[in-house]
C-alpha cells in the first residue's frame, strides 16, 4: 500500500531553506521504500485559495493556523499500516523535538521526479 | 446448547475465519449475519450440524461469493474466493469434514480490533462486536450512547482497517509486549464497566473474551493473570450489594462467594506465576487472591501494591496501599499517604479518605469527605452505602447548654 506521511513541525528561528537535510534523514528518504518526497518552505509563504460557492478567496498564509507548520511530505510504500508507521517513526527520530508526523494511505495519484 | 448460546459461542470464530478469507471485516460481518440467520432458520427444523463452524463458515462464504459476483468488486485480496467463484457455491455440508482444520484466527482478529491507531473506544465497541458477538444495539445500551453514535462508530472504526490498512495479524515478537498489553486493557476496561451492573452483562462478556485470550495465549502469563483477575473479582459479585447498598468485603457474606470459580481463578493465578515472568495483571490478580482471605495478609498486600505502583505509576494504586498502610500502621499512616496524592476527581478517592478519617475519630472531616464522594457516586447502590454513612457522620445537633 502507499501511504503518505505528512510532517509537522514546531516553529523555528532559523532560516530552514538555508539548513541541508540532516544526513540520518537523508539517508532514509533515500531508501527504496520512499517513492517521493517533498520539503515546504515555512508556512509564511503559503498562499491559500478557497472556493467560496464558486467564487475564488485568496489568502495570505496557511489554511490551517497552527503553531506547528506542514513542513514536508515523504510517500512511501508499506505492506500495511504497521509498516507504515515502523517507517514514520524512523523518520520522526531524525527529526526536531515537537514534530509530528500523520500518516495517510492514499486512495491513489502521481509523483513526476522532483 | 440453545442456539443463541451456540451463536454467541461460534460468532467470534467464524468471522475470524471470514476475514481472513476475504480480507475485509466488514464484508466478513455481512456475510456472518446472513449465514447465522441461515443457521436459525434451518437447524431448528434440521437439527444442529456436528460442525457448526464449519457449517456457518462455508455457508458464510457462499454468501460473500455471491455478493462479490453481483458487485463484480473482484481483488487481489480475494484470490482464494476466486478460485470458489470458479467452481460455484458449495453446499455446507461439503465443507464440513475438513472443518476441523479451519484455523482459528480470533487472535488476529483482537489484535485488529485493538490496533493502537483506533481511538480506545472504537477499540472497545470493535472487540464486543467482532469477538463478543454483541450487536449495535447492546452496545450502544452498554456503554449509554444513543444507538447511531454507536452504529458511526463502528462503522468508522471498520472503515479505518480497511482504507489505512490495519494489518489481520498477530504482531512479530518486538511489538508483542506493547500491543498484547493494548488488548489486555480493552477487555479489562470492559470488564470494569460491567462492575457497575448494567443491562448488559459486560463482566460477563469480558471474562468470556479473557477465557478466549487465555486459551489462544496459554504461555502468556498476563493473559491468564487477568483472566484470573476477573473471575477473582467476578466471584464476590452477588455478595457486593445487599439491600440496594454496596457491601465492603470484610461485611460481604462469604457462603455468596462462587467458590468454583475462585479455584480457578487461583489455579490460573498460579499457572501464571510459573512462568516466571511478572507483569500488572499478575501483581493485580495475586492482591486479588489475597484481599479473599482470612485474615488478610495486609503487609504482603501493600507490598504487592507498592511493586503494583511502581509498574503503573498509578495515583490509584497508591491510594490502595494506603488502605493496606492504615490496616498495618494506623489510619493517620494511610492518610499521610493520601495526602500525597492528587485524586480529588475521583469518587472513591474521597470514600477511601472518609473511611480511614472515621477510624482515626476525625468524625467532621469524614462526614465531609463522604458528602464529596457521595456527589461523585455514580450507581444507585454506591450512593445509598454513602447516603448511610454521611447520615451516620453527621455531627450531633447540640443539646447541652451554651
Amino acid at each position: 500500500m502507499q501511504y503518505a506521511l505528512l510532517a509537522y513541525s514546531p516553529p523555528e528561528e532559523t532560516d530552514r531553506a538555508a539548513r541541508p537535510i540532516p544526513g540520518g534523514l537523508a539517508a532514509l528518504l533515500d531508501r527504496p521504500d520512499v517513492t517521493g518526497w517533498a520539503r515546504l518552505h515555512a508556512d509564511e509563504s503559503a498562499t491559500t485559495l478557497r472556493n467560496d460557492e464558486g467564487t475564488t478567496l485568496l489568502t495570505d498564509g496557511p489554511f490551517i493556523d497552527s503553531k506547528e507548520y506542514l513542513a514536508g511530505l515523504i510517500l512511501i510504500e508499506a505492506d500495511n499500516l504497521d509498516g507504515a508507521l515502523a517507517t514514520a517513526e524512523e523518520l520522526l527520530r531524525e527529526t526536531r523535538p515537537g514534530t509530528a508526523i500523520e500518516v495517510r494511505p492514499i486512495i491513489n495519484g502521481r509523483l513526476r521526479g522532483a | 446448547m440453545a442456539l443463541d448460546a451456540v451463536f454467541r459461542d461460534q460468532w467470534g470464530r467464524v468471522l475470524a475465519t471470514l476475514v481472513g478469507i476475504l480480507g475485509d471485516i466488514e464484508l466478513a460481518e455481512e456475510a456472518a449475519a446472513e449465514a447465522f440467520a441461515i443457521a436459525a432458520e434451518r437447524w431448528p427444523r434440521e437439527g444442529e450440524p456436528s460442525n457448526p463452524t464449519g457449517w456457518l463458515v462455508t455457508a458464510a462464504r457462499n454468501r460473500a461469493i455471491d455478493h462479490l459476483r453481483r458487485q463484480q468488486v473482484l481483488t487481489e485480496k480475494t484470490k482464494l474466493l476466486a478460485r470458489d467463484i470458479e467452481a460455484g457455491p458449495q453446499p455446507p455440508e461439503a465443507l464440513m469434514d475438513d472443518a476441523a482444520a479451519i484455523p482459528d484466527e480470533r487472535l488476529e482478529l483482537i489484535f485488529t480490533c485493538c490496533h493502537p491507531a483506533l481511538a480506545l473506544d472504537a477499540q472497545v465497541a470493535l472487540t464486543l462486536r467482532a469477538l463478543g458477538g454483541l450487536s449495535t444495539d447492546e452496545i450502544a445500551l452498554a456503554f449509554l450512547v444513543p444507538f447511531e453514535t454507536m452504529s458511526k462508530r463502528l462503522t468508522r472504526a471498520k472503515h479505518k482497517i480497511r482504507h489505512a490498512g490495519i494489518p489481520f495479524a498477530v504482531p512479530p515478537d518486538h511489538q508483542l509486549p506493547d500491543r498484547l498489553a493494548a488488548v489486555l486493557a480493552v477487555v479489562y476496561l470492559i470488564f470494569n464497566q460491567g462492575w457497575g451492573g448494567g443491562r448488559v452483562d459486560l463482566a460477563a462478556e469480558a471474562i468470556h473474551l479473557g477465557r478466549a485470550l487465555a486459551g489462544l495465549m496459554p504461555d502468556e502469563p498476563e493473559a491468564l493473570a487477568l483472566l484470573a483477575l476477573m473471575l477473582l473479582h467476578d466471584a464476590r459479585k452477588a455478595a457486593r450489594v445487599r439491600d440496594g447498598r454496596v457491601v465492603p468485603l470484610d461485611d460481604q457474606d462469604r457462603t455468596l462467594w462462587v467458590k468454583g470459580q475462585i479455584e480457578e481463578g487461583r489455579a490460573l493465578l498460579r499457572r501464571a506465576m510459573a512462568r516466571g515472568r511478572t507483569g500488572p495483571y499478575l501483581v493485580q490478580a495475586a492482591i486479588a487472591d489475597l484481599h479473599l482471605q482470612q485474615p488478610r495478609d495486609w503487609p504482603q498486600i501493600a507490598a504487592l501494591y507498592g511493586t503494583l505502583a511502581r509498574q503503573t505509576r498509578s495515583a490509584i494504586v497508591e491510594m490502595n496501599r494506603a488502605v493496606a498502610v492504615a490496616e498495618i500502621d494506623g489510619p493517620e499512616a494511610g492518610l499521610a499517604v493520601l495526602d500525597r496524592l492528587d485524586l480529588g476527581h475521583y469518587r472513591y478517592f474521597h470514600s477511601t479518605r472518609a473511611e480511614l478519617l472515621r477510624r482515626a475519630g476525625r468524625g467532621g472531616d469524614a462526614h465531609d469527605a463522604y458528602r464529596k464522594a457521595l456527589d461523585l457516586a455514580r450507581t444507585e447502590p454506591e450512593q445509598r452505602f454513602l447516603a448511610d454513612r454521611v447520615a451516620e457522620t453527621a455531627p450531633a445537633t447540640r443539646t447541652e447548654p451554651l
